[in-house]
């Protein structure tokens, strides 16, 4: 991120889908579009998606996600091994039932297909671009496993096959990865495995990694509650530069947990409630920084949305995005005063 | 001519109705009439309330789907449907009344019939102001009637009040606690909220069975329980107050509207574990879409008081006919209290201002017509919910004609962001779980004391409560036979 602004803005993941995005989805599984015109659809609505960011002066975007059903299905529909019977559906965003019949196969590194979206992604913009993927924690979540006696084995090998596919994702120029875990926080005796996994999937990969942990944004709701305590200490031994939280819902209580166990790398401090349609104005948004501030200085600290904007509608997403980057150009601006009469000067970081 | 008969189960067994006695007179007259008999409907259903909005036959007019020169349709009669009530048919000169309701479709407005209203929405007709008066004024209504309105339900009680479903459910809840409590993820405060409390009976039962399970679990639950009684009716939420009074210290109450609890419960958002609604939906606003030939239309409806009936209660309080609707728009704003004051030569005292109220009520119809929607995705059945959501049902079923059920969806999708990850709705009441239902009987409106009844349409809810990542299921009541009640349960789903 060292090529970045202070206080750089960007997005978790997913971006606004359209209602008519979703019934054209919903219309693919009913056989009443093809795969062909559906491809071009979602690369219509990436473009635009890209555009929305890039306007709204977001400085690393993403795809939105736009291709993606949910969190959980286009991945697992591509790991080989993972056995999906009924690949209908009367809904889009419902999950398929998945399942792993046998043991995963360690040595295929069959491509997931993450690198042509991602090389998409490459084509329309001249920004920073972070390249999101569910965790293999939370994919494992999703299946019903017949395979290994000890579930922890499923997910190490969900992680060895994103693992193989970060590698590839790399070697097409992707240079900034997010492992998504929104399944995690429902399990947090399970925290430790899900490090662990996480681990296996940077593994010898040359990436910024972050890592984004929430409390579930399936349909626009927590999926639970509670406090991200459960993360420490073993998030500490996370390979990640970045640690994506979501805070602007909850409220920020859990900043102390950033000083108690002295985290060192940046924190992507959420700043927009993306479960609301309320849209924040920049000063709130300041605010927020500036309270994370106390505890995470500037150079660590980048600016994002509690979560992924699918569920909100593209005019609200739009301002929500334009509200982020105003207050956090406000909070610089206020730094740059600061470094302007008080020596020395911020210094970004150099990673 | 297209025949449709709904009551199917009615033209069998030892009392089996005599289809063809009710239908040769109707059919008889409309080929004397000069009617296109291609472009006609004929609907009969068996309308089992006693007491309703419907006449033997009506007439209501098909506006034509067709655009002119990409202008709105004018309303220009495509086709006509004659909606029958085979109950009534048995006693009535049926050759007489579908002559006179086939003259009056040539009718100017306002000949025979004194009208409350312009065509409208089901949602916004003046019968729901009758409705909400009802609630307001329940008080005033059981001294004219002099029963209580529970008396009115069913069995004469409401299906809530029931220890065993109670205990059941609070036996889950606390498994639930206990496994939140385990993992330090229990909140401090736990909510449970009552819409639509009625005389408390229900609340009481609860807040009793809580009570002494909490004691016998040890858990100390109690302690941190609040139970948040909401009612539309501060009359009702005065009653119900008294009943609790053992639980004062856990129970807070709320006057609200059902459609919005949003509006005055957002502070307990996501952290709600449980919602319990009984006979409640069932009593909101709703209004009837419908697929005919493929087009989809809406049902509008225009309130009105048959002239005849009109002139019989303007005699009866001494009010001059024209005078009639201001009266009414007066009651329906001021309540029977204020109409005293307002109107004290017609209405000395509350009792006859009720007994004008019901009277008005009991003479009540609807006119209905069938007015094209341009477009599923524009019609809004509830705030932040749009007609796409009607589409799967319009597609699969065919023909067919239902209520949209625009008041208990709003309420349900309004309630749903209250509840906890962990939360539960628990909802018991008439509601249509099986869109087959639609053809085989007649579901709404009816006339229930002074308020409206309609079956809650339960396959739509299940749709949203999904499209919203909640499960919606429903199983007959299990705590009373011979029931029609139903219990639908949300929980979040995935």
């Amino acid at each position: 991120m060292s090529d970045l602004t202070l206080l750089s803005t960007t997005v978790v993941g997913s971006y606004s889908v359209p209602e008519w995005l979703e019934r054209l989805k919903t219309d693919f599984y009913l056989h009443r579009i093809s795969p062909a015109h559906l491809a071009e659809i979602h690369d219509v609505a990436i473009k635009a998606a890209i555009k929305d960011q890039e306007r709204a002066g977001i400085d690393v975007v993403s795809d939105g996600e736009l291709r993606r059903d949910n969190d959980i299905d286009y991945l697992l529909a591509r790991i080989p091994g993972v056995a999906i019977s009924d690949t209908t559906k009367s809904y889009y965003y419902d999950y398929y039932d998945a399942e792993v019949p046998e043991p995963l196969s360690t040595g295929d590194s069959s491509a997931l297909g993450l690198v042509d979206d991602f090389v998409f992604t490459r084509t329309q913009t001249d920004r920073p671009i972070k390249f999101s993927f569910t965790g293999p924690f939370s994919l494992s979540r999703r299946i019903r496993n017949s395979a290994y006696a000890d579930r922890a084995d499923l997910v190490r090998s969900l992680a060895h096959a994103l693992n193989a596919e970060a590698r590839k994702l790399v070697a097409a120029g992707a240079t900034r990865l997010q492992i998504d875990e929104p399944f995690l926080a429902g399990y947090p005796d399970d925290v430790g495995l899900a490090i662990e996994a996480v681990n296996l999937v940077t593994k010898d990969v040359e990436a910024d990694w972050a890592l984004h942990v929430c409390y579930g944004n399936r349909y626009a709701r927590p999926s639970w509650e509670g406090h991200y305590d459960f993360l420490f200490p073993a998030v500490l031994d996370a390979d990640v530069g970045t640690l994506v939280l979501e805070f602007a819902r909850k409220g920020y209580g859990d900043l102390s947990l950033f000083k108690r166990y002295h985290w060192d790398r940046r924190l992507g401090l959420g700043v927009i409630d993306v479960k609301s349609e309320e849209v924040e104005t920049a000063d709130v948004v300041a605010t927020r920084i500036r309270r994370a501030l106390e505890v995470v200085p500037a150079e660590r600290l980048v600016v994002n949305p509690d979560c992924g904007l699918r569920h909100l509608p593209a005019f609200v997403a739009r301002a929500k995005l334009r509200a982020m980057v105003a207050g956090a150009a406000a909070v610089r601006q206020e730094l740059s005063e600061t470094a302007d009469t008080d020596a020395p000067p911020i210094v970004t970081e150099e990673s | 001519m297209l025949v449709e008969v709904r009551p199917t189960k009615k033209l069998r067994g030892a009392r089996a109705l005599d289809l063809t006695e009710c239908l040769s007179p109707i059919v008889d007259v409309l080929c004397e009439d000069s009617i296109d008999l291609s472009r006609l409907r004929l609907v009969c259903d068996w309308v089992q309330y006693k007491n309703n909005f419907r006449n033997v036959i009506d007439v209501r007019p098909i506006l034509s789907p067709v655009k002119k020169n990409g202008c709105a349709p004018e309303p220009e009669v495509d086709k006509l449907e004659i909606a029958i009530d085979l109950r009534r048919c048995a006693d009535a000169d049926l050759a007489d009344i579908a002559r006179d309701a086939l003259a009056s479709r040539s009718e100017p407005d306002g000949l025979g019939r004194v009208y409350l209203e312009d065509w409208s929405r089901g949602t916004t007709s003046r019968i729901w102001e009758f409705n909400s008066l009802y609630w307001r004024f329940l008080g005033v209504w059981e001294k004219a009637t002099g029963r209580l309105y529970e008396q009115a339900l069913p069995g004469g009680e409401s299906d809530a009040r029931n220890v065993a479903g109670v205990h059941e459910l609070i036996k889950e809840m606390f498994t639930v606690w206990d496994d939140l409590a385990a993992h330090n993820s229990l909140p401090d405060e736990l909510y449970v909220i009552e819409l639509g409390v009625g005389n408390g009976n229900q609340a009481k039962t609860w807040l009793d069975e809580f009570a002494k399970l909490d004691a016998e679990h040890g858990t100390e639950y109690y302690r941190r329980l609040h139970y948040m009684m909401c009612d539309y009716s501060e009359h009702v939420l005065a009653l119900a107050r008294q009943n609790v009074v053992d639980h004062a210290a856990h129970v807070s109450s709320f006057a609200l509207d059902a459609t919005t609890p949003m509006t005055a419960l957002g502070f307990l958002r996501y952290k709600v574990f449980l919602v319990y609604i009984s006979n409640v939906y069932d009593n909101l606003p709703t209004e009837d879409v419908a697929q005919i030939g493929g087009h989809t239309y809406r049902a509008e409806i225009r309130a009105y008081v048959p002239k005849a009936e009109a002139a019989r209660i303007a005699a009866e309080f001494g009010i001059e006919t024209q005078k009639l609707v201001g009266a009414i728009d007066k009651l329906l704003s001021l309540g029977p209290e204020l109409l005293v004051d307002a109107l004290t030569a017609h209405f000395p005292d509350v009792a006859r201002a009720a007994g004008f109220w019901m009277a008005v009520w009991d003479a009540l119809k609807l006119e209905e017509r069938y007015v094209p929607m341009t477009g599923l995705d524009l019609y809004e059945i509830a705030p932040g919910v749009n007609g796409e959501m009607l589409r799967p049902m319009l597609e699969r079923h065919g023909d067919v004609r239902m209520q949209v059920s625009n008041g208990a969806i709003a309420s349900f999708v309004d309630t749903l962001p209250l509840l906890h990850p962990y939360g539960r709705l628990q909802c018991h009441d008439i509601f249509v779980t099986d869109p087959h239902q639609y053809r085989t009987g007649f579901l709404g409106p009816g006339k229930y004391d002074g308020s409206i009844v309609n079956w809650v349409n339960g396959p739509l809810l299940q749709h949203i409560g999904r499209r919203k990542g909640f499960d919606v299921g429903y199983a007959p009541f299990a705590h009373r036979t011979g029931t029609n009640i139903v219990t639908l349960t949300a929980q979040v789903r995935d």
